[in-house]
């Protein structure tokens, strides 16, 4: 058996592309060919930082820390799975890992579904989910749905709400 | 091995035999020509025979060797069907638990087919509802006319409109009066309803009346509505359609219709549904159908997988002309009509379970068609893969980039299946977040449009629980689309 590293849904051995969510499955030293550009698109950074992220799945950090903006929680969340940062909504069925409701987030423009972080082949990289005020890396705004890396250190910015990213 | 010896025959089995088939043939004819058995003159040698043809056939090497070896020397007829099969492994690991292994296969005519072209018989069966009123009809008339123009001596039209009810235009005919033809397409009127049923059986009936040996039959049936109550009936006739020969090409133009339905009553004839999402882009639809029609060489293609065993199917779909699944029925599958242009790669996905071994079969592939350019018209062709399981990886391993690339593709399409799945089980937010991811997958393709198409839709979806027609429309006839290569694509 083999595990989506993206979304952590089991496979057959031998299987190319997740079900679940489209990941091409097959380790990096195997790869022939990477027709989706899957892990190589919209990467910030230098590139040597880049390959040595990418060359080992399930390396790199374990979890993250989040210092977050002028209310000065600190939310510690391992990198198992995607963690969701947004505004609790149980009427819109909107349950994020991190909600960011009492730090204010409504009036910084925090949606409801802003952005995720998740670990993909050993980087840290969160994607905006198509918010409306905006995720930022160090005041880079992302391009909706296309994720980029998290560094340690890096402060990160949804809406107007901003956090500091620790890497551990 | 004596090529000129035709084993199939000693044994009494087809070509297309099985392994267990060939075994079973076998084991009678032994026990009939058995030394012990049978003293009869000749019997002996017979059995000598009997057994070296077993040898042959029942070793998938040596068989393939041996049919080869004929196919050389021009003793069995070359097939009209080429097939190319490409596995994603040449050698598995041995693992006690089942793993996937995939093949890629593209069936092409051969090369030196007859080119002369099959006669056509069409019928175009058109809605004529009061929603067709202005552009849409417009734009269906002169297409319409368009197709007449391009007939040729032999084929033959018929045209049939409905709307409440359905009528006769022009009943089917060969040898058309090509301006009395387009001046009746031009009397064509919008009002009422949209009845399709009584439209799909009068057309029907008018393809049965010039059906010949030769003729490529099909209906062009388009639609702008949802009919009430006698989609079911649809269903069947699409399916009895198909039994006969007759595909359907289904059209729906703008976004009032049931894409369920024309795409179930295509696939089961055999054809293909389309989306029209401008009355501009009917005239082009049509040509294109036509022009893709003139190309057929095959009629009604079925594909036999037999697996060893170990080894199980466990899905299949078709990823060129466009992508659809393939409904296996037992082990056979329809493919359709196959033309000189739209070559069909198919792609499936196995479960292998095995301990190591050499070389080993694990499956056969049969296709075969009927030809009618061809003397003999039942025409045929299989392949056969087989792999090494192995206890040590292999460092050369690569899965061929056409799989891959075909996999990238077919993962969007069924990622879309699940969403519009997880919708009609009023799982809104798990289909929102499979549009949405679906949505990611695209970007990186460079499919942008659709992309926006799928993003669109996912907040449409989460904020008000539904899709909306056009954009569900757009995001199931676009994900198909996604096999299409740029040059497959033609003006005329």
């Amino acid at each position: 058996m083999i595990k989506c590293p993206f979304c952590q849904t089991t496979h057959v051995a031998n299987t190319l592309f997740c079900s679940e969510c489209g990941t091409y499955l097959l380790e990096d030293d195997r790869r022939g060919t990477d027709p989706l550009g899957t892990g190589e698109i919209g990467w910030v950074g230098t590139e040597e930082e880049g390959t040595e992220h990418l060359t080992k799945q399930g390396s790199g950090p374990l979890g993250v820390r989040l210092h977050i903006g002028e209310s000065g929680r600190e939310v510690e969340a391992l990198l198992t799975k995607a963690i969701h940062l947004g505004r609790l909504d149980p009427a819109s069925d909107v349950f994020p890992e991190i909600d960011l409701s009492e730090d204010g987030g409504l009036e910084k423009g925090v949606s409801r579904r802003h952005a995720r972080i998740l670990k993909r082949e050993g980087t840290v990289v969160v994607e905006d989910l198509g918010s409306i005020n905006g995720t930022f890396i160090n005041g880079k705004r992302l391009a909706p749905y296309l994720p980029e890396a998290l560094h340690d250190g890096d402060q990160l910015q949804l809406g107007k709400l901003l956090i500091e990213i620790e890497l551990s | 091995m004596q090529v000129d010896k035709d084993y199939y025959n000693i044994l009494g089995v087809p070509h297309t035999a099985t392994e267990e088939e060939i075994r079973q043939a076998y084991r009678a004819l032994a026990r009939r020509y058995h030394p012990d058995a049978n003293k009869e003159a000749g019997a002996h040698a017979r059995f000598q025979e009997v057994q070296e043809a077993y040898e042959v056939l029942n070793n998938p090497a040596e068989r393939q060797k041996y049919d080869h070896g004929r196919e050389e020397q021009g003793r069995d007829k070359s097939s009209a069907l080429s097939l190319r099969a490409i596995p994603s492994h040449k050698t598995l690991l041995a693992m006690p638990e089942e793993q996937a292994y995939y093949v890629l296969l593209n069936v092409t005519p051969a090369g030196d087919l007859p080119t002369s072209r099959l006669p056509l018989n069409l019928c175009l069966v058109l809605d004529r509802s009061t929603s067709m009123q202005g552009m849409r009809l417009q734009q269906v008339k002169e297409a319409t006319r368009q197709i007449i123009d391009k007939l040729q001596t032999e084929d033959s039209l018929s045209l049939v409109v409905f709307s409440d009810r359905a009528e006769v235009l022009l009943p089917s005919q060969r040898n058309v009066d090509k301006a009395m033809a387009k001046s009746v397409a031009s009397t064509i009127q919008p009002s009422g309803g949209t009845e399709m049923l009584q439209g799909l059986l009068i057309g029907l009936k008018e393809i049965e009346r010039n059906r010949s040996e030769t003729s490529v039959n099909h209906l062009i049936l388009l639609t702008d509505g949802q009919t009430y109550g006698d989609e079911q009936g649809c269903v069947e006739q699409a399916e009895v359609a198909g039994r006969h020969q007759i595909s359907l090409s289904t059209m729906g133009i703008g976004s009032d219709w049931n894409e369920d339905l024309l795409d179930q009553m295509a696939a089961l004839s055999g054809g293909v549904s389309t989306y029209i999402d401008s009355p501009r882009k009917v005239v082009d639809v049509f040509k294109d159908t036509i022009r893709t029609l003139g190309t057929v060489v095959a009629r009604e293609l079925v594909m036999t997988v037999t697996t060893r065993s170990g080894v199980r199917l466990h899905e299949a779909f078709q990823i060129t002309p466009h992508i659809r699944r393939l409904e296996m029925r037992g082990d056979k599958v329809v493919l359709g009509p196959l033309g000189t242009e739209q070559a069909k790669a198919l792609l499936m996905e196995f479960r292998v379970q095995g301990r190591a071994v050499n070389e080993q079969s694990l499956m056969r592939i049969t296709v075969e068609g009927d030809v009618p350019g061809q003397a003999d018209r039942r025409s045929w062709e299989w392949v056969e893969l087989t792999a090494r399981i192995s206890e040590t990886p292999d460092p050369n391993a690569d899965i061929p980039p056409p799989i891959v690339t075909a996999l990238g593709k077919l993962a969007i399409f069924k990622m879309q299946e699940k969403a519009m799945r997880d919708l009609e089980a009023g799982e809104i937010s798990a289909a929102t977040q499979r549009l949405e991811t679906m949505a990611t997958r695209l970007l990186n393709l460079g499919e942008t449009d659709l992309a926006r198409a799928a993003l669109l839709e996912a907040g449409r979806l989460a904020r008000t629980g539904d899709l909306s027609p056009e954009g569900r429309k757009k995001i199931r006839y676009g994900t198909r689309a996604l096999s299409i290569l740029p040059k497959e694509i033609h003006h005329d």
